[in-house]
This record gives structure tokens, sequence and C-alpha cells, in this order.
């Protein structure tokens, strides 16, 4: 598909897999949400001052397998992209995460943001994340950061010495780590029922 | 004076370490004890100890809260009895807000005491009440637990907490530690304060001048995982003067 120039383009996929390909003309802006979805999601940004913003929130639990997938490209100049990848892997589940994010030779002063964070819940959940960059512009601003690991000991000991239960720790360190991708959702009243929805499992 | 706190010859390690080797006390309600020493001697194990800090291992000895063994409680159900550490390095947690952290911890105390919840507003109110206490602003409620505060305000979080839940043992771990002057009355103040005939304070500290703010009733010197000796608070001052090695 394509976004015309100066066009937004904005979803929020939940529960459903998504299959995108997107170029993208000058000025336009491009916003999607997944959440708890398998996605491969592929952006080129072919004007120039385009705007791309990728975000994913993966709870899986039990035998859940899900793949993310992101392909962004910034062919010409002047673009920003951002994408942040949240998995919560519980049980057996298995996540996987590719991302190709490529900033060509014309594409100066582009600027692009690539974060995959998982939290693992289980010794028996799996996550392969794959990021790949390919910058062969030189004046630009790139960053990407991958991280896998566990709930914070120390954090969990803290509320648990105010009387706080661990499970229901482990739930409002989880519930924090989520928030951050659902913060990011620009229609309100879907954002605060999404938010509302996980506090209504921690609080009173 | 009834008793409230029983250590018998209590033996702790860290990673096959003993740390503890023999620690025995006790704290009747209304007392307030020192516990002072050199680095290394054992003092934030006990503190870590009390609170079932999963990182150390109790070898032996026993523990007694109000008659109860205190060493077969999971940690949080030691701090709804009413067992409180002021950490000496309280932790940030990011994206849990202040408000929905203390709320939780309220009303599982309540919940363990067979009290209704409080109610959103009854909460709030108390927040502002205790607040004023410890002179910190009310932006802190919507912030993520301790992420962003200054050494001080940290400080006088822990005390915040400490004046929400009314804890019958206050463990304060080297509060002193990092505090100006001014950050130091504030924090003592509110110890002194929350005071009553029916609780206790332990006050882990390397210094006198926290001791000019909350006078003891004891002051303990732990070296080398034990209690080597027991003084009034003339022992802080002596300690000052002569060291460690003095004794």
């Amino acid at each position: 598909m394509k976004v015309s120039k100066g066009e937004i383009f904005e979803r929020v996929f939940i529960n459903e897999p998504v299959n995108l390909c997107i170029d993208q003309e000058a000025d336009s802006q491009v916003k999607i949400h997944v959440i708890n979805a398998s996605f491969a999601i592929t952006v080129n940004q072919l004007g120039e001052g385009c705007k791309t913003e990728i975000y994913a929130l993966e709870n899986l639990h039990g035998s859940d397998s899900v793949t993310a997938e992101t392909h962004v490209t910034h062919a010409v100049g002047g673009g920003t992209s951002n994408q942040l990848i949240k998995f919560v892997l519980d049980d057996n589940s298995r996540g996987r995460f590719i991302g190709d994010l490529k900033i060509a030779p014309d594409a100066q002063q582009a600027e692009a943001h690539q974060t995959n964070r998982n939290l693992l819940l289980s010794d028996t959940a799996e996550m392969r994340t794959q990021p790949q960059l390919e910058i062969y512009a030189d004046d630009v601003k790139a960053t990407h950061g991958a991280s896998t690991g566990q709930l914070d000991e120390s954090a969990l000991f803290y509320m648990q010495q105010r009387g706080i239960d661990k499970q229901k720790a482990r739930q409002l360190l989880v519930n924090a780590f989520m928030k951050e991708v659902l913060n990011t959702i620009s229609d309100e009243t879907l954002r605060e029922q999404l938010i509302h929805s996980l506090d209504s499992l921690d609080s009173y | 004076m009834n008793k409230l706190l029983e250590i018998k010859d209590l033996h702790a390690s860290i990673g096959g370490k003993e740390i503890l080797k023999g620690v025995n006390l006790v704290i009747n309600e209304g007392e307030v004890h020192a516990i002072m020493g050199p680095n290394g001697a054992g003092k934030s194990t006990l503190s870590a100890v009390l609170t079932g800090n999963p990182a150390y291992e109790v070898t032996s000895g026993e523990v007694y809260l109000k008659g109860q063994n205190l060493l077969a409680m999971p940690p949080e159900v030691r701090a709804r009895a009413g067992v409180f550490l002021s950490f000496q390095y309280p932790v940030e947690i990011p994206g849990v807000s202040m408000t929905n952290f203390m709320r939780t911890a309220i009303n599982e105390k309540r919940a363990y005491e067979g009290k209704e919840p409080l109610s959103a507003k009854e909460f709030l109110s108390l927040m502002r009440e205790k607040k004023k206490l410890l002179e910190l602003p009310d932006k802190l409620n919507n912030r993520s637990v301790n992420e962003g505060f200054s050494g001080g305000e940290k400080k006088k979080n822990e005390i915040f907490q400490m004046a929400m839940l009314e804890p019958c043992l206050a463990i304060l771990d080297e509060t002193d530690s990092g505090l100006d002057i001014d950050a130091l009355r504030i924090v003592a103040e509110g110890v002194n304060r929350l005071k009553t005939p029916q609780n206790a304070s332990i006050v882990i500290t390397h210094y006198q001048r926290l001791l000019d703010y909350i006078i003891p009733d004891f002051v303990h010197v732990l070296a080398d995982g034990k209690i080597v000796k027991t003084g009034d608070k003339s022992l802080a001052l002596e300690l000052e003067e002569k060291g460690y090695e003095g004794l």
C-alpha cells in the first residue's frame, strides 16, 4: 500500500496477525501498534521528511509462538523512524524478533531508532532476537538496542518488604514493563481502556 | 515492658561465607536501639536477615516477633506483621507509581489485619497527611517509585512509607548516609514523631551524628558478626572519640 504525500496512516491491531508493506511518500506519517499477534511490516521511506513509528507488545503464555518482523528502509534523507518491540514470555512460549533497518547512501540526516526489550518470566520460555542494521550514509543518527532479561529481584524484594505479595509484585513490574508500549497509543479512549485492563489485575 | 523482638544466637551467611556469628538481642516495646560497628561487621546483614532477604541464609538461631517465629514467615508476611526496613539503597521501580505502590502495600496490610481496604479518598487524604510530616512535594504521587529522586528524597520517601505503614519494628539501615544536615533533621524528626510506647526502632549507623537527633536507649557495637559491647548513648560518643579499635 501507499501513504501519499503529507498523509497520516495510523492503526492499532489487537489479536490479529498483520502483514503490511507500505511505501511512504514525502512528509507522510505511519504509526502502527500491534498487540498480541505475529506480524511482518515493511516500510519504505521513499520521500523526504517521512515519520515512521512501529510499536509492539507481545504478552505470551502457554505454548504461544509469535514472530515479529520489521523491515524499515530510509531510501531518502530527512526522515525519522522509531521502533519499540516488547515481549513478555511466560510458560513455554516462544518469541522471535527480526528487525532490519536500512539507511541508504542517499538518506543523509535520517534518524532511526530500534529497541527490542524482552522479559522472560519462566525458565522454559525462549526468545530469539535478530536485529540487523545496514547503514550506508554517514550523516545519520541511529540507535538500536536489544535485551532479554528477568524481573529485577531487588525491586521484587523491596515491594515484598512493604507487604506486597510476591505474585502481585511480579504483576506490578510486568504491567509497568508493558505500559511503556501502551502509553504511546494516540487514541486516548483505547489507551485508557487497555491500561485499565492491566491495572484491574493489580489494584484493589 | 513487653518483649517485641528476641534474637537468639543468630548465624547467617551469604554465598557460603558466615557473616553473623551468634547475635543475641532483646528489644522491648518503646525502645530505640542503635547498632554501630565497622564496615563488614554484619550490620546490613542483620537487617537483611530480619526482613527475609532471599540472598542470605540463616544457618542457625531463632528470632521471635511478639512471640511468633519470624524466620518462618515469608518477607511480605513479616512486613504485614509490622517489620519495616528503611533501605540503605532504596530501589527504583520505573513505571510503578508511588500511589499505586503505596495503596497496594497499605491494603495488603489491612487485609492481613482483617480490615477493609481504604477507599481512594481515604487513601489520598492519608497520603497528604503523612507527606507533610516529611515535607515531601505533592508531585511525588504520580512519579514512579524512587525514580529520579535525589538521595535525600529517597531517604525521606522511606520514612514517609514508614509513616503510612505504622510498623511495630522499624529498622533504619544507614538512613543518615548521603543526607545533608537539613534532610537529616527532617528525617530524624519524622522518625521521632512516629515513636509510640508500643513500637521500637533499630537504628543502624556508622556515625554518632544521627544519634544527636534520634536518641537511643541502647547502643550496641557489632564487630565480626557478634555484639561485642552494649551501653547507653554515651557509648556512641566514646566510639566517635576512640574509634572501634579503642574498645
